[in-house]
Parts: C-alpha cells; structure tokens; sequence
C-alpha cells in the first residue's frame, strides 16, 4: 500500500479532518480490513470505491464507531479526528457520532412525522433552548437538505410517507441536524431511481461546502461525479487513494485499472 | 350387534375391499401394472373407501340421532303432570338410567328378556332387582317411567337391528360398486385422492363446527336464562346473590359485582406483567448477550408452561398467606387491610406472574421485527441504546406491543383456576384490592359444578356468564390480532 | 442553528454524563426484570418441592405380629374381622411396652384410630392373599395417622397436642418408646404414586395413581384424534387451500379458538356431549374431546409451520417427475415436516395434561376416583379423575392434610410434563433441518 504524495495544495481546504493510521479490523476470524492510512481533508468529498465485501463500508462504519454494536466486531489502530483518537477509552461514542453523522443504505426515516424526525438528533443532544430555536434547526436542515420546499406544508406528515428519494434526503437532513463535522454516507442511493439519485448527488455536493463528506458507493460514475478525492479497496486493502480525476484516467495500481475497466467488481 | 363388533366387521370389509379391488385391477390389465390408469393400491383404496365412508358416516349419524329419536317418541309416554321442560328431562334421565339397568340386568341373567319387557312396577319391586345388580335407582320407580323405559329399549333394540343391518348394505354395496367400476381405464388414483381432499376439508371445518358449537351452546342456554330471569337484572344488577333451592327467596344474579372483581383482578395482573416482561424483553433482545438470553429467555418460558392448577395452588397456599403475613392484622406491618388469605392481590400478583412470559416473548418477537436499519439510524445520530429503544424502537413497536397486552389482558379475564382457588367467593364491589372478590369465570365454576338443577336459574346463570366471557375475549382478541397484523404488514 | 462550541472528543460533557446515567438506569431496570422474573421462579419452584416431596414419603410403625392358623380362623369367624386383627396388634403393642419396662397399657381406640388408622383390612388381606405365611412372624409396616407422623417428623410439638379423639398427650409417651426403639421410620410412600383417592377423613392414604391412569386415557383420546385431524386440516389449509372466503373463515376461527378462554370449552363440553349428547360424565372420553378442542388450534398452527418450513423447491421436484400434487404432499412434504409436527403435537398434548378448567365443568373434579378402571373400554367411558382435577379436588378439601398431596400431586404432573417437552426438544434437535 501506497501512501500517495498528494498534491493537496491544489485543493482549497486541505486541512486534514480524518486520519487513520494502520487500521485493522476482524469479525470474529475473519480479518476484513487489512492495515489501511488515509487522511481524509475537510470540505472535500472522499468517494470510497470497490468490489463488494472490499471492506468500504466496514471501514466507514469503523469512522463513528458503529462497529460497536456489533459483538464480534474488533478494531485495531488509530483513527484520528482533528487529531483527537475516537478509539481512546475516554471518547463517549455518543458524543462522537454527533459529530460524525451518518447516512445509510436504505432510507430509514423513524416513523414519526417530518418535523419529528429531523429534530431528534438536537433533541437528544440538547442543541436548542426552545422550540423556537428547534424550528430554525429543522428549517435550516430542511433547506440544505433540499427538501424544505417540498417538505414545508406537510412537517407533521410521517416521514415514512415520502418517496424514495424524499426520504433520504430526509435522513441527511436529520443527520445534518446535529451539524456534524463530517457526514458518512454508505452508498446513499442504492436504493433510488435515477432521478432521486441525481438530486441527492447534488446535494452532496452542496453539503462540501461545510462537512467532510465520505461516501462510500457502488458505481463509479457516481464516484466521479461527486468525488474529488477516491480511494479504491481490494480484498481489505486499501489499493489507492488520490485525486479522483487522477485514479479514474491514470491509476498506478493494475489492480485499480482492472476495476476500473470492469475486469474485477 | 355392538357398536365395536359392527366397527370390526366394517374394518374386515375395507380390508377385503383392498384386497378384492386391486386384485381386480391386475386382473383387468392382464397383470401387467403398466396397462392400469393408477398404481393398483389406488384400486384398493377406492373399493375399500367407497364401502367404508358412507357405512362409517351413516353409523355415526344414526347413533347420535337415535337416542334423541327415541327420546321424543318416549316422553309422550309421561303422563305424570311435569311443571316444565327442566322436570320433564330429569324424569327422561331415571328413564334411560332404568332402561340401561334394565339391560345390565339381562346382561347379568338376572331376568330374562321377557321378564324385562313385560314387568310392572306394582308386580315386581323394580329398585331391588336392579339394585342386586349392581344399578343403583335414585327413586321407587313409577309404572310412567318404567313404561317409558321399556319402549325406550323396545325401540333401541329395534332400531339397533336396522343400523346394523342398514350400515352392512351400505359397506357391502358401496364396495361391490366399487369393484364393479374397476377396470384398467378407470381412473382411481383421481376418484381417491378427491375422497382424500373431502377428508381433508371435513377436517378443517371442524375449527368452524366447534365455535358454531360453542356459540349455539352459549346462546341456547342464556336465552333460556333470561326467560326465567330478567337481562335488565343481569347486565345492571349490582348484587350478586345465588339462593340455593330450598332456601327461599329469589336469588340476585348482577354479572357488574362479577365483572368488576375480573376486571381488577386482570388490571393488577398487568401492572405486574406488563413491566416486568416488557422490560425483560427489552433488555434480551437489545443488551442481554448470546449467553444471557440462552440462559434467561427458557428459563422465563418454564413460567409459561406451568399449568394453572399450580398457580392456583401457589396463589392459595403461599402467596396468600405471605401476602396476609405482611398486610394482615397481625402482619408485618400492622395495617390489617387483609383479613383472608383469598384477595384481589394475591390472584392478581400470581396471574401477573403467570403472564411475564406471555408478554415477554410476544414483545420480544414484536421489538425483534423493528427493522435494525432504525436502530443504526438512531445510533448512527448519537443517541444512547436507551434513548434508541425509547424514542425510535418501543413507538415503531407500540401496535404490536398493545396488541401483545390486549392478548394478555384476554388471558387475564379468561383464566379460571387462579382466581376460583385464589380470589375468593363473594362477588363484591370494592376498591380493597386486599378485599376478596369473585370472578366471573370463578362464578362459571361455581354455579355448574355441584348438584344444581340445569334447569334452575341459578345454573342457567352460567352461561350467560359464559356468553359474556366469550364476547369480551373475542372482541379484545380480534381487536388484538387485528392491530398485530397490521403491525406485521409494515414491515414486511 | 446553535452553533455548539469546538469541544474535544476527549472530554464527556454534562448533558452526556447524564444520558449516559439514565442509560445505565435503563439498562438496570431490564437486568431487575428478568431478575425478579427468575425469583418468580425460584419461589414457585422452592415451594412445589418443599410442600409437595413429603408427600411421597409416609411414616410407617413396624409392628411383628405372628398370626397362627387359630387366629387366623377364629377372626374369620367373628363378625368384625378386621377388628379382630387389630386386637392382636393391641396385644402386641403391650407385649412391646412391657419388654421396654414400660407401664402404659394402650386400648383398641389408640391402634385403630390414633396410632395405625385403618390397619385390621391390611392385615386381613395380607393373610388371605398369602396364607403360607399364617403362623410365620410377619412385620408390618404400617402408615402412621397423619398427627403422629407430624410428631415424629417435629411438626407438631408436645406442647401443642391437646387430647382429642385424634390424639391424646399420654399416646406421646408410648410414641416415644417406639421411635427409641427404632419401630417409626420414615419411608418411600409408593401408595401415593399407585393408590387411589380416599374419603375425606383420610388424606394420608391417598394416591394419585388412579387419575393418573384417567389422564392418560384422556391424552390417548386427544392424541388419537388431535393429531390426524390437526394434521389434515393443516394439510388442506397450507397446500390446498384456495383463496376464498370459507379459507378465511377457517382461518379466523382457528386463531381466534387458540384464544378463547379454556372454560368456555368446558360449557361446550357440558353442553354438547354431556347435556345434548348424554356421554358419561367424569369420563375420560368425554375430557378427551373437549381437550381435543382445545388443543386442535395450537397443532394446527404448529403443523402449518413445519409445512411451511419445507421448501417448494421439494415440491417442484416431485411435481416435476409426474406425481400428483396429493402424491407430492403425502409422498414428501409431510415426511419431511413429520418431526416438526410430532414436536407440535408432543406439546399441545403437554398444555392438554395440565389443563383443569374444562374439566371441572365436566365433572371430572368431585369425583371420588377410588377404583381404577376394569379394562381399556371402562378405562374411557368410566368415570374417573384426572392428576390437574385431582389435585383440584384436594386443595378444594377441607382437611388440610390434603394440602401435601396436592403439591405431591403436582410433582407428579411438572415430571410428566417435563419429560413430554425433554421429549419433544429432542425431536427437535436429533431432526432438525436447515434447508
């Protein structure tokens, strides 16, 4: 694995959010992700790219710890956030995870109403003193979220009415909520149609403007589209991390290219 | 020819059949099975079902129908003045009892046959006879009753002889019209199997005969009842006072005293069941480990598969007197706010007990089915586990789980030996759950077992009783699983 | 938007020590639940076997009597021959009191209705069934009245014991004597597991064998009918059913009839085979079918299941060489789901055994089961009890020497019981099949 010399001055913002060091991570017997670096950089979207059961997803998973919740998961190595290691004993994983959102695969709005939903990440973290102040966090939510218009005269409706689409525009509205530093999403539109796909790309690409965005996703297309930064993964290795435009016209990796040009995947 | 001989010999004839009918299959195809329409065991079958079924179904029918028959035609016979149905049908029972006396007594050489059909109650001292016999008579036997008895097995014997001979024909003829349609084109296995599908049907409908059963059972009787007693009375009768026979005066019988001590009593089952097996079933299906819940979850469902005659016990005998020990008035905390050792709290708290696993594994499968896509996501925000059970899992579930305590309540009101042994006898309306109250399913019991008249008000009461235990449970339990389907369907 | 100030991840804040307090307090209130539920447990557990194992032990008096061929025959003789045995007990408690320097003299009254109840038929019995043994020194070992074998078990103390026609203090003192000398012992009560219910006056000398025999001619009813009908109303509903109406009507029936309360069954069973029908009352016959009711919805829903666990693939493949879709049914799927069902069945019939309700209305409680039946047909259509209406019948009863049998009684059932579902769990895990 290589740790590519990054022509990261090019970029705007190219301080480093999130960095892992020599992370490892085993279900049970089996190792699945195998000794992975990267730094990810703030107001950047980092696309995770692979083959399925590459790892990707567990790799994310690893960033807001969700991997706790499941028993036999075990993680190995550093992951650094503004410096500050998540894995050490004193961090809350509560705390962290307001600060490190996330999206998932399927959409999965709580079966409560719009509002409801959008507001139960400052409700439990405490972030308004009223209502009035809660109204403002949903509204602004909605609004980069880009579902506020639609959303506007039905906030009491339940969420789960919503289309497909809708609904996971809400869920990254209700991740947002908590204005985290960092969004994680895994494969946010797997479960769209093309459409709904290409409003929630663009979003993402609203969202740069103030979170680090990861988002882990199954097509390519998607990953140059969204992405400028991607980081490709093989069998729990992290093969290459670079430029998107770099990795998808001239990868170093064969491994890379095969994928790339649809031998492997 | 006794019921069991006449099985016997229709047994022989199905297995003949068999035989005879797949032999005349082969027979038929030259003894090559590959000529035959159906494997030749079909032919069998159907020359043996063809013969046995009918035969079978006639023999059950005529022997309900005969003694009820016989029985109509008979009472005609009592000329003594009967004051109603109730008496009337208490004089047909010493009928059939002599009758069968009569016949045991035969049986035994004691008299003849002649003798048995021709005696008469002033020539021959009935009782002693049969009493010699081992029959026990409850009264000197009129010469109405014995007459009655007398036709009574006249027309048994009579039409014995034609079920027998009847249900012969049928087997024989069903089997020899079998044989005769055996050929090798005949297509047996298809004719079988649409016997085997009525046989299959017949067997399914029999859900539905039961409830017809147990509704037609309910409503006869409590019609009866409210002809003999006025319904404004029962439903809004507050007083609940049996007069036993003989006592005089008329007895009250408001089911309010009744429904409220089941009520109560079903109320503090839940507020112990409730809580304790919801959070059981939270805290196994969200914290416990692998380990914890192999050990727990069986060990909670062992509570499930103890009958209730040893709750009951344990209500009377143990958790009665515990109770007492601490609220009596020599207790531990010298209130003396219970005076017996039968309460609403102790059949309360141990039909509470006997719901924990009822409540626990209906939520557990009712939190399980939340899809784990909520959890992440509320996880994945920041919340605790807790905060995720409490604000996103238990509202998800909270259809299912009503429908789970709806289920429970339904148990609640229908359960019978707790409260017959641990909640007491006198129907009372009072807020004391110290106070023993009685139930209604207590008062079912009650009321029908000892020696009371069936057709006495104070029997017949049972099954008004019944019809309202049934409506109330069946309305909490459609109500319930309604709202459980409706819950499974949104995440399916 | 608050804007929430640049905190360190290294720091737990306030609000998150809170949350993560009232997790813990959640988490507590589970871990007290399922605790408090396995108290339950416990308590009911500790207190059948504390209350119920004494009752399969009886405090026996052994007593050597030499019963030679005049006695034997001037006692057959006499017009109280029971009593006459019992005279020689008299005679042989004295003989025992003299030798121990003892000056107490017992009467007939302290043999036969205080220390050894109801013993002279015993005796007589012995002797007519074993007439070689008249002249040969016999010991018997008799059971103890329930007050003494209380005494001698130190449940009831010297100083409680008024005289009555029970127990007088004196009889204390001969009691005494025996126990030093070794003649009261406390041993195995196979009466309880064998014998037959007693009259009222008499709870040592019951047994539950009798209702024993009656709930197994009921379960051999409900499994003989249960099962096959179970079997094929799941079969026509899982493989053959089409969607219409008379389905659904079936279907709703049947899961609302595994709710309806068990006493309603008992009304439908006193008034269609008792009231309608005029089958026997107390008979096991009739207890059988009304348990068979009762019991069809719980097999037919397991049945469909293990119906429904087999995969369509099987069926396809039997479909697909030319069976027919009965041919396909009989020939695989039900083989295949066999095990299940058995399990299924083994459990209902569990739930079967330890219902009471039903069969108080049918009159199997009250029901004084002293005789067990003559053969297989008396075994159905005669009267009798059954373990959960006998144990009914003596914690209904006033003397509260019954008490201990109930709980023995209910010893009994928890093994049966417990067998039945160590059974059926074994069903399940020798066949079980992952598809």
């Amino acid at each position: 694995m290589k740790d590519l010399n990054l022509t990261e001055k090019s970029h705007l913002m190219s301080d480093t959010k999130i960095s892992a060091k020599g992370v490892q991570v085993y279900y049970g017997d089996n190792h699945a992700i195998k000794d992975v670096n990267v730094d990810i950089e703030d107001k950047t979207v980092t696309a995770f790219i692979g083959p399925s059961g590459c790892g990707k997803s567990t790799f994310l998973r690893t960033i807001n710890r969700m991997n706790d919740t499941i028993d036999i998961c075990r993680v190995e190595g550093d992951i650094l956030i503004d410096g500050e290691d998540i894995y050490d004993p004193a961090v809350d994983p509560v705390q962290l995870r307001a600060k490190v959102g996330m999206v998932f695969q399927k959409p999965n709005p709580f079966p409560k109403s719009i509002y409801d939903n959008v507001a139960y990440g400052p409700k439990i973290h405490g972030l308004a003193r009223n209502k009035a102040e809660l109204d403002e966090i949903v509204e602004k939510s909605l609004r980069k979220a880009a579902l506020w218009n639609e959303a506007k005269d039905r906030l009491q409706a339940p969420g789960t009415g919503l289309s497909g689409g809708q609904q996971q525009r809400l869920c990254i509205a209700r991740a947002i909520a908590t204005s985290p530093e960092v969004l994680l999403m895994d494969e946010p539109c797997s479960a769209l149609d093309p459409i709904a796909t290409a409003q929630v790309e663009e979003l993402i690409d609203e969202l740069r403007q103030s979170f680090s965005v990861v988002i882990v996703t199954h097509s390519m297309q998607q990953a140059a589209r969204v992405s400028q930064k991607t980081a490709f993964f093989h069998l729990g290795n992290l093969v290459e991390f670079g430029e998107t435009d770099k990795i998808f016209t001239n990868p170093e990796d064969p491994r890379t290219e095969s994928y790339i040009s649809g031998r492997i995947g | 020819m006794p019921i069991l001989t006449l099985l016997v010999v229709l047994a022989i004839i199905a297995v003949a059949g068999y035989v005879l009918g797949r032999r005349r299959a082969m027979a038929s195809a030259d003894g090559d099975m590959r000529k035959l329409h159906s494997l030749p065991s079909y032919y069998g079958y159907n020359a043996a079902l063809t013969g046995l079924v009918p035969a079978a179904l006639v023999l059950a029918v005529w022997t309900i129908a005969q003694p009820m028959v016989l029985q109509n035609n008979v009472s005609d016979m009592i000329t003594t003045e009967v004051a109603d149905d109730g008496a009337l049908s208490l004089i047909m029972s010493d009928v059939r009892r002599l009758a069968d006396g009569l016949d045991t007594a035969v049986a035994q050489g004691a008299l003849t046959p002649a003798e048995a059909a021709n005696m008469t109650a002033e020539g021959t001292d009935v009782r002693g006879t049969l009493a010699d016999v081992g029959v026990a008579l409850g009264s000197e036997v009129s010469q109405d009753v014995l007459g009655a008895a007398q036709a009574y097995r006249a027309g048994s014997a009579t039409g014995n002889l034609i079920k027998t001979v009847l249900v012969l024909l049928i087997a024989i003829g069903g089997t020899a019209f079998a044989l005769m349609k055996t050929t090798a084109t005949f297509r047996a296995r298809n004719t079988v199997e649409r016997g085997v599908m009525a046989v299959l049907i017949a067997a399914a409908s029999i859900a539905i005969l039961t409830t017809i059963g147990i509704v037609l059972s309910l409503v006869f009787n409590t019609v009866e009842f409210f002809r003999l007693y006025p319904a404004m009375d029962f439903f809004f009768g507050t007083t609940w006072q049996p007069s036993f026979s003989g006592r005089g005066g008329a007895s009250e019988l408001g089911l309010l005293p009744l429904l409220w001590g089941t009520l109560y009593i079903s109320f503090v089952a839940l507020l112990v069941a409730v809580p304790i097996g919801l959070f059981a079933a939270i805290y196994l299906s969200e914290y416990a480990g692998p380990r914890v819940r192999a050990f727990a979850k069986p060990m909670l469902e062992v509570l499930a598969g103890i009958p209730t005659i040893v709750y009951g016990l344990f209500a009377l005998l143990v958790v009665g007197p515990m109770l007492k020990d601490v609220f009596g008035g020599d207790g531990a905390l010298g209130v003396a706010w219970m005076t017996g050792d039968r309460s609403v709290i102790t059949a309360g708290l141990v039909m509470g007990i006997m719901l924990i696993p009822f409540v626990s594994s209906l939520s557990d499968d009712i939190i399980n089915a939340v899809p784990q896509s909520m959890r992440d996501g509320s996880l994945g925000l920041g919340a605790t586990p807790s905060e995720t059970i409490r604000q996103v899992v238990l509202p998800a579930a909270l259809p299912g789980i009503v429908g789970a305590i709806l289920l429970a309540a339904s148990r609640a009101i229908g359960e019978t030996m707790i409260v017959v042994l641990g909640a007491g006898a006198a129907g009372r309306l009072d807020l004391n759950p110290f106070e023993a109250m009685t139930t209604v399913t207590a008062k079912i019991v009650s009321q029908l077992t000892g020696d009371s008249d069936f057709s006495s008000p104070e029997a017949l009461v049972a099954f008004a009783l019944g019809m309202s235990l049934f409506v109330i449970t069946l309305g909490l339990n459609v109500f319930a699983l309604f709202i459980v389907r409706k819950y499974r369907e949104q995440y399916e | 938007m608050t804007a929430s100030p640049k905190s360190s991840l290294l720091t737990v804040d306030a609000r998150t020590k809170k949350r993560n307090a009232a997790e813990k307090r959640f988490k507590a209130y589970g871990i007290v639940a399922i605790a408090i539920g396995l108290m339950f447990l416990v308590v009911l557990l500790t207190s059948i076997l504390r209350s119920g194992l004494p009752a399969f032990t009886n405090t026996v008096v052994a007593l050597e009597a030499t019963v030679t061929q005049e006695d034997y025959d001037a006692a057959e003789g006499q017009l109280l021959k029971t009593a006459a045995y019992e005279a020689l007990l008299v005679a042989k408690v004295n003989e025992f009191l003299t030798a121990q320097g003892s000056t107490i003299e017992v009467d007939e009254d302290f043999i036969t209705d205080r220390l050894v109840p109801k013993t002279g038929a015993t005796i007589r019995e012995f002797y007519k069934a074993n007439p070689d043994q008249i002249g040969q020194p016999v010991t018997f070992n008799l059971p103890a009245s329930t007050r003494i074998s209380r005494y001698f078990e130190g449940d009831l103390l010297r100083e409680d014991v008024t005289d009555s026609r029970f127990l007088m203090v004196e009889d204390l003192d001969v009691v005494d004597e025996m126990i030093a000398a070794g003649l009261i012992t406390t041993a195995f009560d196979w009466n309880f597991i064998t014998g037959t219910d007693t009259a009222v006056d008499n709870p040592g000398g019951a047994g539950i064998g009798a209702s024993v025999i009656g709930s197994f001619f009921m379960m051999i009813v409900v499994l003989l009918l249960a099962l096959p009908i179970g079997v094929a109303a799941s079969i026509y509903l899982e493989e053959f059913a089409p969607k219409n109406r008379l389905t659904d009507l079936i279907e709703v029936n049947i899961s609302n009839l595994a709710a309806v309360p068990s006493i309603v069954f008992g009304i439908l069973g006193l008034a269609v085979f008792i009231q309608f029908a005029h089958l026997p009352q107390s008979a096991p016959l009739v207890g059988g079918l009304v348990l068979t009711l009762m019991t069809l919805p719980t097999i037919i829903i397991s049945t469909r299941a293990s119906l429904k666990s087999v995969p369509p693939s099987i069926r396809d493949a039997a479909l697909g060489v030319g069976a027919s879709k009965m041919q396909a049914v009989f020939h695989h799927v039900l083989p295949l789901a066999m095990p299940g069902i058995l399990t299924g069945t083994i459990i209902g019939l569990a739930q079967a055994l330890g219902e009471t309700a039903p069969l108080l209305l049918i009159g199997m409680v009250g029901y004084v089961a002293r005789e067990y039946p003559d053969g297989i047909i008396s075994g159905f259509v005669d009267s009798n009890s059954a373990m959960p209406a006998q144990i009914y019948t003596w914690a209904a009863r006033a003397d509260t020497g019954f008490y201990e049998k109930a709980w023995g009684g209910i010893i009994v059932l928890l093994v049966f019981l417990l067998t039945m579902n160590l059974i059926a769990i074994l069903l399940r895990r020798r066949f079980e099949r992952r598809w």
